[in-house]
């Protein structure tokens, strides 16, 4: 009798510390992302990008022979939403790291609880730069990646020496045009006008008339992805303006379905489907395979996150386990070679990319009219090593 | 100066035409139907059908006044009528609807940003400046609105009725006038002009389901200072529609954003009745 019930005793305390012991347990990745709110366009995308991911490593075999197992939670795209998802996924479903695709304002609010919970965490949104903690890592441009080429095609190819810039009210908005302002001023150019609209703004009648009253050369613009950036354009198009026209926040998709009007608009992209190369292509014919009449276009923010999560299983592979210290040591150093070409997060957390200077055609399908190797993200995070 | 009167013109001509149908079913029914902007938006979701069916965009109008008129036709029996006796019950109401109606397109369409092509594209010289086609062909078509609506009830039957219960429903009701159906085809002609606004102003716009919301707000506050009448509601259209121009070019579009609702604020301070003269 009394052996029997330390068998039961036995065998509920492995069922209560299992979760350490055993090691066929999955290696869990926290996803938190906008399925709600402003990102809810986007994130179906990136879900499916992440579960390529996650399918391709487990097929051979996983990591250390564990399997992967996502967890996803609903940021909704803000602050308040994704404290909670923070939190549960950190504290509650104790997950062993954080790849996440979000916008800057869910970023700022869940840094705080990888910081508290010390968890490694792999941001694959592009974004304003300039966000440092010794757990995040990003493999998504930033400013000094994207503006360049952009400006440099204008300022060289175009002969514009005078600017007019015109984005929405916001942190990503305001933090992209700031740093073109100041990158057109270094390299001899003027900005003639700059002018801001709230983010549901539609209306941009008072700001084309300005632009118009300005004669700029050309123009870059850095509207809230969706519905401003369409607006805008079509306003501009209507009322005659051919300048030519830089836009920092156009996806490929939104300019497929514009067509004719965003033709001949300038974008600059670390990813573009139509890239031409072998993991490209094996990307994108896998994700075919998975999803069939259900792919959502793959784009620049769901390429970063499959190849953020094969980072992170390379990581755990180099570093022997799923210690976040260590693990945050190797993010710094392993390669994955992805869609967007080899791709090593080894600048002050940040990673030097291929950027592509892109034309939208009459049919809406981007042109790349030139490639910038390695770009260098600049100082981003000076404090923290290499 | 060309330009700027141009736009100030354009787009009091645009809110004018967006306010239009949340003004006479305030005036005939005692109600602020918050489902305008969902109406608006359905209109957008119009233009955007016929731009792929590949039906002349200038018909869009038209279709989505006509599904517009049809659609408030049921709304206003299946929803709306029961709750006359409760007017607060009724604003909650179409609130409600609003939510719904966009839940359906989202679930429909999702939640993505679509395009409904342009009538007219480039720009034609009118004072010396070269100004954008369709905006100067939404001036006319509000004008042209404008001037049916002030017909329709200064000189048909339904006008007279409409007044009459505008004046004093009780005492209409007294003198036959069926007001059930005066409110049935109010509420049936609002939600098409809501509708044809939206298809009007889609062009100019893209087509989300929140398209609708800001024009709301808007619409709103023009309606709350102009009053229940056409003239009126033309001046308040170019005041604040001027004054949101002017705050945007020499100011801060930001600032231009917020003209119409704080300017609207401060004349129903000063002068509660706004511009009405009634």
């Amino acid at each position: 009798m009394m052996k029997m019930r330390n068998l039961v005793l036995s065998a509920s305390l492995s069922l209560a510390f299992g979760a350490t012991a055993h090691a066929a347990d999955p290696i869990k990745i926290g996803m938190p992302v906008g399925l709600s709110g402003a990102n809810s366009v986007v994130a179906p995308s990136v879900v499916q990008a992440a579960e390529l991911a996650v399918e391709e490593i487990n097929a051979k075999g996983g990591v250390l022979g564990r399997k992967l197992a996502l967890e996803i939670a609903d940021d909704g795209s803000g602050a308040q939403g994704a404290q909670r998802a923070y939190d549960s996924l950190v504290f509650q479903k104790k997950v062993d790291a954080i790849v996440a695709m979000e916008t800057s304002a869910a970023r700022n609010a869940g840094l705080p609880i990888i910081n508290r919970g010390k968890v490694p965490m792999i941001y694959t949104s592009f974004y304003e730069g300039r966000s440092c903690s010794p757990w995040m890592f990003v493999n998504a441009w930033v400013p000094e990646q994207q503006v360049a080429p952009v400006v440099d095609q204008f300022m060289g190819k175009e002969g514009a020496k005078k600017f007019f810039l015109i984005g929405s009210d916001y942190a990503f908005g305001r933090g992209m045009l700031e740093f073109t302002r100041k990158y057109i001023q270094s390299k001899g150019g003027t900005v003639v006008g700059e002018e801001y609209l709230p983010m549901d703004g539609s209306d941009w009648t008072a700001v084309i008339s300005k632009l118009r009253s300005a004669n700029p050369d050309a123009l870059i613009t850095s509207t809230a992805g969706g519905a401003p950036n369409v607006t805008l354009t079509k306003q501009l198009r209507a009322a005659g303006i051919k300048i030519p026209y830089g836009n920092l926040a156009l996806d490929e998709g939104t300019a497929k379905t514009m067509g004719g009007d965003a033709e001949g608009i300038y974008i600059s992209a670390s990813y573009l489907s139509s890239l031409d190369n072998p993991a490209n292509k094996k990307f994108l014919e896998a994700a075919k395979a998975k999803f069939g009449s259900k792919l959502e276009t793959p784009n620049e923010l769901s390429v970063p996150q499959y190849e953020g999560i094969h980072a992170y299983a390379a990581a755990v592979q180099k570093a022997g386990s799923t210690d976040a210290a260590k693990v945050v040591k190797e993010l710094a150093k392993v390669s994955v070679q992805g869609p967007r070409g080899t791709i090593t997060m080894n600048k002050q957390h940040h990673a030097p990319l291929t950027m592509y200077l892109g034309r939208v055609k009459r049919d809406g399908s981007v042109e790349v009219i030139k490639s910038f190797p390695n770009v260098d993200p600049g100082e981003q995070c000076p404090h923290l090593a290499d | 100066m060309g330009v700027l009167t141009l736009d100030i013109l354009t787009t009091a001509a645009i809110l004018f035409a967006v306010a239009a149908g949340l003004m006479i079913i305030l005036g005939v029914m005692k109600l602020i139907n918050f489902a305008h902007g969902a109406f608006l938006t359905t209109g957008g979701y119009v233009a955007y059908l016929t731009g792929a069916a590949g039906i002349s965009p200038w018909l869009s109008i038209p279709l989505a006044g006509v599904l517009g008129m049809a659609a408030g036709l049921v709304i206003e029996r299946v929803i709306v009528r029961p709750l006359y006796a409760r007017p607060l019950d009724a604003i909650l109401a179409t609130w409600g609807l609003g939510i719904v109606i966009g839940q359906v397109i989202t679930l429909t369409f999702g939640r993505g940003v679509q395009f409904a092509p342009s009538p007219l594209s480039g720009t034609t010289a009118l004072f010396g400046v070269d100004y954008s086609a369709y905006r100067l062909a939404v001036a006319l078509i509000a004008v042209l609105i404008a001037g049916a609506l002030s017909a329709l009830l200064s000189f048909t039957r339904f006008g007279l009725n409409a007044r009459a219960v505008i004046m004093n429903e009780t005492l209409a009701r007294g003198l036959g006038i069926d007001s059930a159906k005066v409110r049935a085809i109010t509420f049936g002609m609002g939600a098409g002009l809501a509708c044809a606004a939206g298809a009007l102003i889609t062009p100019l716009l893209s087509v989300d389901p929140n398209m609708g919301l800001p024009w709301l707000v808007n619409s709103f506050m023009l309606v709350m200072i102009s009053g229940v009448s056409f003239p009126s509601l033309l001046i308040a259209s170019i005041v604040l529609g001027g004054a949101q121009v002017l705050v945007s070019t020499y100011v801060s579009p930001i600032l231009g954003g917020m003209t119409i609702v704080a300017l609207a604020a401060l004349v129903l301070r000063f002068n509660p009745r706004g511009f009405s003269r009634a």
